[in-house]
């Protein structure tokens, strides 16, 4: 008997992310994965930086005093729209002594009462009261006391903010190319009616919840497979800044045997050519619509091994009751953390993370043409698109490749 | 007459209720389809408690006919065999209201915890929650058989701790 094995280890796991990555630019240090002070120094320089993040629609608070929490990284926020019908977005906490302000997911309030000594503060985030005033510091002044506001931006009503202080502006930010596909996924003109949430952790680094490729479809996906879907003609495209984009052609699944409702996978959409519209904005939001799911996640980094997604799913504003009673029926179960064609994709986040705590490198294969050249060029189905977005995060984190100067 | 009607549904019930637990801490999909009627208007609900208190229709688990419960069988043992981290589960449940809702048929709401063991891994919660439940008794005689017209499984957590596989 006698075992082979084309490599055999020998080096020295630190388990600690390489300072200097490999010179190769489809290998990826597994390293990155599993190194908790590097989580530490991402939060600075990526989810603290000069970046934007998605933390919202303004859909999911369309009324007058509605309100949703959400964290960017440890920061805790506090989204609302106010009196005069705008969105702020606000750090979820008082500006007394930091008490957290608001406790709930998401509601609706005439105004935001601090339980600790009673600050009161309008939708607006102005301080409106605060009781016992006349004895505060001599410098106190109510009116620079107000919800301290986070930089925030809109397009088609997704809400982004930034904590950094050189962020380009948000159109360029997204660039150019990115536009039409965002425009495309997000209903065309943003005008969303929010259908309601799963939402999930996974037990996963955010880069490995991120690092999905575009042609592992028809080979992990075994839903694609029994219903003899095949992909249609389509494109992928990145950003500079590490944005991918991806338009596909929906053929309508056919040879149908497997589904006893079959209703399930009916696409009612108007333009079958661009029928699965992908949006993956650096560093983690990902926004799906495919068939007749629009699908925004907004995601949480919460440590280098836990990352929460919180799947947020949309109807268009004129939808007939009709269309919207499909699309709840196809959001729900068809693409999320429990959904026929991607249960498998979250089950793969957790097994990928456990597997990457070994050393070593992941290897990018499938389109790779050169082993000195980001790819710019990348075919709809190539493993090879994430390449930019890895090379983006390289430089923001400031790691030199081998024999970089 | 109307008393003794009552006990014998009541013990349907509960069977039915034994029988749904069983199958899914059995991981047996084929059983826990069996527990719901066959009338092709037969639903069962997964969703959170968020979106319940919030009016919003979306749910972890959407089967809103007969079919679709057969289908969420095949998603299990044939679309996802294979690409899963295995678990197993504990179901508990308490009944908390019943009241009677035409004809042999019954609302029943139920609170409920899922324990989850991962394999090779320690038990911890994946969530609690409430089943709001239609029942219906099937059968006469002295033949009694309870089956769900409808399940609504309304689970607590804001956030679940993984994906999910099998149903609540
Ligand atoms: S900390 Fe909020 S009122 Fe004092
Ligand atoms: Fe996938």
């Amino acid at each position: 008997m006698s075992t082979h094995s084309t490599h055999v280890y020998t080096g020295t796991y630190t388990g600690d992310a390489p300072r200097v990555w490999p010179a190769k630019v489809n290998q990826i240090p597994k390293e990155v994965f599993g190194d908790e002070a590097l989580f530490e120094e991402e939060l600075k320089k990526i989810f603290y930086g000069d970046t934007w993040h998605a933390v919202g629609h303004a859909a999911e608070i369309p009324n007058v005093g509605d309100f949703k929490t959400f964290d960017l990284g440890r920061v805790p926020l506090l989204i609302a729209r106010g009196k005069d019908n705008q969105v702020r977005v606000f750090f979820n906490s008082c500006t007394h002594r930091g008490n957290q302000l608001e406790t709930s997911v998401s509601g609706n309030r005439k105004e935001f009462e601090c339980p600790y000594h009673r600050w009161l503060f309008s939708l607006d985030g102005t301080l409106a009261a605060c009781p016992g005033s006349k004895e505060f510091a001599p410098d106190f002044k109510q009116e620079h006391f107000g919800l301290v506001e986070v930089k925030t931006d809109q397009y088609l009503g997704l809400i982004l903010v930034t904590m950094g202080k050189n962020t380009p502006p948000l159109k360029e930010w997204l660039g150019e190319s990115a536009l039409p596909t965002l425009n495309a996924l997000l209903g065309g003109d943003g005008r969303l009616k929010l259908l309601g949430y799963q939402k999930v952790r996974y037990a996963s680094n955010w880069k490995g919840y991120n690092d999905n490729d575009g042609y592992h479809a028809p080979l992990l996906h075994t839903g694609f497979r029994l219903l003899n879907w095949q992909g249609g003609k389509g494109f992928q495209r990145m950003t500079p800044n590490g944005h991918v984009l991806f338009e596909a052609e929906l053929k309508p699944a056919t040879g149908n045997g497997f589904l006893k409702d079959p209703s399930l996978i009916e696409f009612k959409g108007s333009n079958p050519e661009r029928g699965s519209v992908i949006t993956q904005l650096f560093p983690m939001t990902v926004m799906t619509k495919h068939m007749d799911v629009i699908n925004l996640r907004f995601a949480i980094a919460r440590s280098h091994e836990v990352t929460e997604v919180h799947y947020a799913y949309f109807a268009h504003e004129d939808d007939s009751e009709e269309l919207v009673q499909h699309r709840i029926r196809q959001s729900s179960n068809l693409l999320g953390a429990c959904g026929m064609v991607s249960m498998e994709d979250a089950a793969i986040f957790q097994r990928i993370h456990i597997g990457n705590q070994t050393p070593g490198f992941a290897e990018f294969q499938k389109g790779v043409t050169s082993l000195t050249e980001i790819p710019t060029d990348v075919k709809q189905n190539d493993e090879t698109g994430n390449l930019p977005r890895w090379e983006h995060y390289r430089k923001v984190m400031g790691f030199k490749r081998e024999g970089e100067q | 007459m109307s008393q003794a009607i009552t006990a014998a549904h009541n013990s349907a019930i509960d069977a039915l209720h034994t029988a749904y637990l069983a199958a899914l801490d059995q991981g047996d999909m084929a059983a826990w389809a069996a527990t719901f009627a066959l009338a092709p208007d037969t639903r069962y609900f997964c969703t959170s408690a968020e979106n319940d208190r919030r009016g919003l229709p979306l749910a972890l688990m959407y089967d809103d006919c007969r079919g679709r419960i057969d289908d969420r069988v095949s998603f299990v043992t044939k679309v996802w065999a294979g690409t899963y981290q295995p678990y197993r589960t504990r179901h508990f449940i308490q009944r908390l209201s019943m009241d009677a809702a035409g004809t042999n048929q019954y609302r029943v709401t139920s609170g409920f915890t899922i324990m989850m063991t991962p394999e090779g891994g320690a038990t911890t919660v994946l969530t609690s929650g409430e089943y709001r439940d239609l029942i219906e008794i099937q059968g006469d005689g002295d033949k009694f058989r309870a089956v769900f017209r409808e399940r609504r499984a309304v689970y607590d957590a804001d956030v679940l701790p993984r994906y999910i596989v099998f149903p609540f």
